[in-house]
């Protein structure tokens, strides 16, 4: 605290009472009253603000994770699986359609460091090409599942009241539900071999996740008093949901939604594995997996290559997850 | 008369029953007056205020009775759009713990040019420069340099003088602070104060001051109204209730500050706890507690007892408590 305390605590609780007030007020102006740089703030102020200057939740998590090596060892990782699914002629230009059966199941040669599969197609083109799908559906369901969920599980917490009723119960609903049982059911009936009825499954089943951490982050943060003081300073509802609540809800979703994006990678493979997830000419680790794992003792490469990529790939984003809950959770500081 | 409230009666329904908080409130403020409304946590002074400024949480809270005239108009009868262009603008509110009542993740000088973005429509840069205009006002040093500053990045004093600054951005009429000063500590409390005294001097607002504390109250207020389970106990211009107060309640708090000459002697405690809200006692609420009940008050609820034309007193006795 800055702020000075020139009497003695002894000196003003026997009479603290009418009488002392306006002595104690006497005293005190000398102190702030003055506009000049000899204010009570200036002296503490500036070496105070030059550290700490703009240090709000957002920098202050960002400044923890500069300095978290499991930060940085995931973000690079991502980095570089953003990268290879946006290019992937960069690193493997061969066509991972391009197929030769009489190599079927080699092991690795010249020219192609993971070998061959069970069709014979280059184990490492099909790898590298494969993370574009693995990115798309995770990124993409995530996008999805934060968007609808913290914007359903927003506006219910807010505006309480039968909507929100009916929204709970709603998740409950959807929490009911096996996600590998659902995706074989309704994913089975779908014809098209592209990534979107995958994605639309996900965010179809995974926005109550969200939507109920969003909720019950908002009932949090709306019962702080600044909400009160904004709506005593006239605020409407939406200008308090969205710039008052809002910034202080958010940090919950984006945790969750990070690590989640791990899982859904993980779903799509596992989708993809059971056959109802892409299918083939879609190049995914899933499609591989599943194709060779009935050769597990014949060609394990064609395996372990595609598996190690998708452990990796899920690793890499949950931790980075846990990274962010670490640096945006305040009680973990 | 600025503000008005009549006979106002405030309840909240919990799980475990009806909590009557207000239990027929009457008071008023005229511009450029200062009301104190002083009573211990839970004697219903922060809700009449939160009713009077509509921001009562309601489900649980409910107004189910009285007017509250504000310039004339029932607030209670406006839609809450045109409740809402009154809040801020014409009436606006102080609130105790200045940290937690300014947003953490804004920039103060954001929160204070809100003020003019909603009410005013004005641009962001403009309201940046009327924030900059109103810390100078309020007195905090280097005001452009801190505008982009966070809540925290004050001490408590300066963040409740950014409260202030906030609540008289566009000098309403009627200001309400709800313990100003508890949060902050002893040295800082009279700045604060005398700042908003000065600032409402200046501006000739109404000001109602909730408190618990009688030492501001005798400083800056011009009537008090002493508030006990929901109900006003006693109202009378600031220096008549300190000379001879005319309830039983109000000479309890009185006794029980601590005096110089009265040093080494025991402080006196009004006995007992306030009574819960869900169960208020039967006849005057402050009977269980009080060294000069009779049978009647155990039965009969005191009206307000006009003592002279400008108090009042709900005390079945109040001659013999005024007598001493």
């Amino acid at each position: 605290m800055p702020e000075p305390q020139p009497l003695e605590p002894s000196s003003y609780v026997p009479g603290g009472t009418a009488e002392l007030v306006p002595a104690d007020a006497e005293i005190l102006r000398t102190g702030p009253g003055g506009r000049g740089p000899r204010g009570p703030d200036t002296t503490a102020a500036p070496s105070v603000a030059a550290e700490e200057r703009v240090r709000s939740l957002w920098s202050d998590a960002w400044h923890d994770l500069r300095r978290n090596p499991v930060f940085l060892v995931s973000a690079l990782v991502i980095l570089f699986l953003v990268l290879i699914a946006l290019w992937p002629q960069l690193i493997a230009p061969g066509n991972p359609l391009d197929c030769d059966l009489a190599k079927a199941q080699q092991g690795p040669g010249p020219g192609h460091p993971f070998g061959f599969n069970g069709q014979g197609c280059d184990v490492y083109t099909r790898t590298v090409h494969g993370a574009r799908t693995s990115v798309t559906v995770g990124v993409c369901a995530t996008l999805g599942v934060a968007v609808l969920g913290s914007v359903l599980g927003g506006l219910a917490g807010f505006f309480g009241g039968v909507g929100d009723a009916i929204l709970s119960r709603v998740t409950d609903v959807f929490f009911a539900i096996p996600v590998v049982l659902g995706g074989l059911v309704l994913l089975s009936v779908v014809t098209s071999s592209t990534v979107w009825p995958v994605i639309g499954f996900m965010v179809l089943l995974g926005w109550p996740q969200i939507s109920r951490i969003a909720r019950g982050s908002v009932i949090t943060a709306r019962q702080n008093d600044y909400v009160q003081a904004a709506r005593a300073l006239g605020a409407s509802p939406m200008r308090i949901l969205l710039r008052h609540i809002a910034p202080n809800a958010i940090a919950p979703v984006i945790v969750v939604a990070t690590i989640a994006l791990g899982t859904y990678i993980a779903l799509e493979a596992t989708l993809s594995y059971l056959g109802v997830g892409l299918k083939p000419p879609s190049v995914s680790w899933g499609i591989d997996i599943s194709a060779a794992s009935p050769y597990i003792r014949n060609a394990p490469h064609a395996l372990l290559w595609p598996s190690g990529a998708l452990a990796v790939t899920v690793l890499a984003f949950i931790m980075l997850g846990d990274a962010v809950r670490d640096a945006l959770d305040p009680r973990l500081r | 008369m600025l503000l008005e409230v009549r006979d106002l009666h405030v309840e909240f329904r919990t799980r475990d029953g009806v909590a009557r908080a207000v239990n027929g409130v009457s008071y008023g403020v005229d511009a450029g007056e200062t009301l104190a409304v002083l009573g211990e946590s839970g004697s219903g002074k922060s809700v009449t205020a939160q009713a009077i400024m509509g921001i009562l949480d309601s489900p649980p809270g409910r107004i189910t009775g009285g007017e509250i005239l504000f310039q004339g108009r029932d607030l209670l009868r406006l839609k809450e759009e045109e409740r809402r262009r009154i809040r801020g603008a014409e009436m606006a509110m102080i609130f105790q713990d200045a940290l937690s009542a300014l947003n953490p993740v804004l920039p103060v000088g954001d929160q204070l040019g809100e003020m003019f973005v909603v009410h005013r429509g004005m641009s962001r840069k403009d309201a940046r420069a009327k924030a900059v205009e109103l810390m100078d006002r309020v007195r905090i040093p280097g005001a452009a340099a801190r505008v982009r500053d966070y809540p925290h990045q004050f001490s408590g004093g300066m963040r409740q003088r950014i409260m202030i600054a906030m609540a008289l951005a566009l000098e309403p009429a009627l200001i309400i602070a709800d313990e100003p000063t508890t949060a902050l500590d002893v040295t800082v409390q009279a700045q604060v104060m005398d700042l908003l005294a000065e600032l409402q001097r200046e501006l000739t607002m109404g000001l109602v001051l909730i408190t618990h504390d009688l030492g501001v109250v005798a400083d800056v207020a011009d009537r008090i109204a002493v508030m006990y389970a929901g109900r006003i106990v006693e109202s009378a211009p600031v220096h008549d209730l300190y000379k001879a107060p005319a309830h039983p309640y109000t000479r309890g708090l009185l006794d029980s500050i601590p005096r110089l000459d009265h040093k080494g002697r025991e402080l006196y405690a009004i006995k007992g706890l306030p009574p819960s809200l869900m169960h208020i006692p039967a006849g005057c609420a402050f009977h269980p507690r009080c060294t000069a009940a009779r049978d009647l008050c155990r039965t009969d609820v005191p009206p307000l007892h006009e003592v002279t034309g400008e108090r009042g007193s709900a005390c079945h006795f109040w001659r013999e408590c005024l007598d001493g």
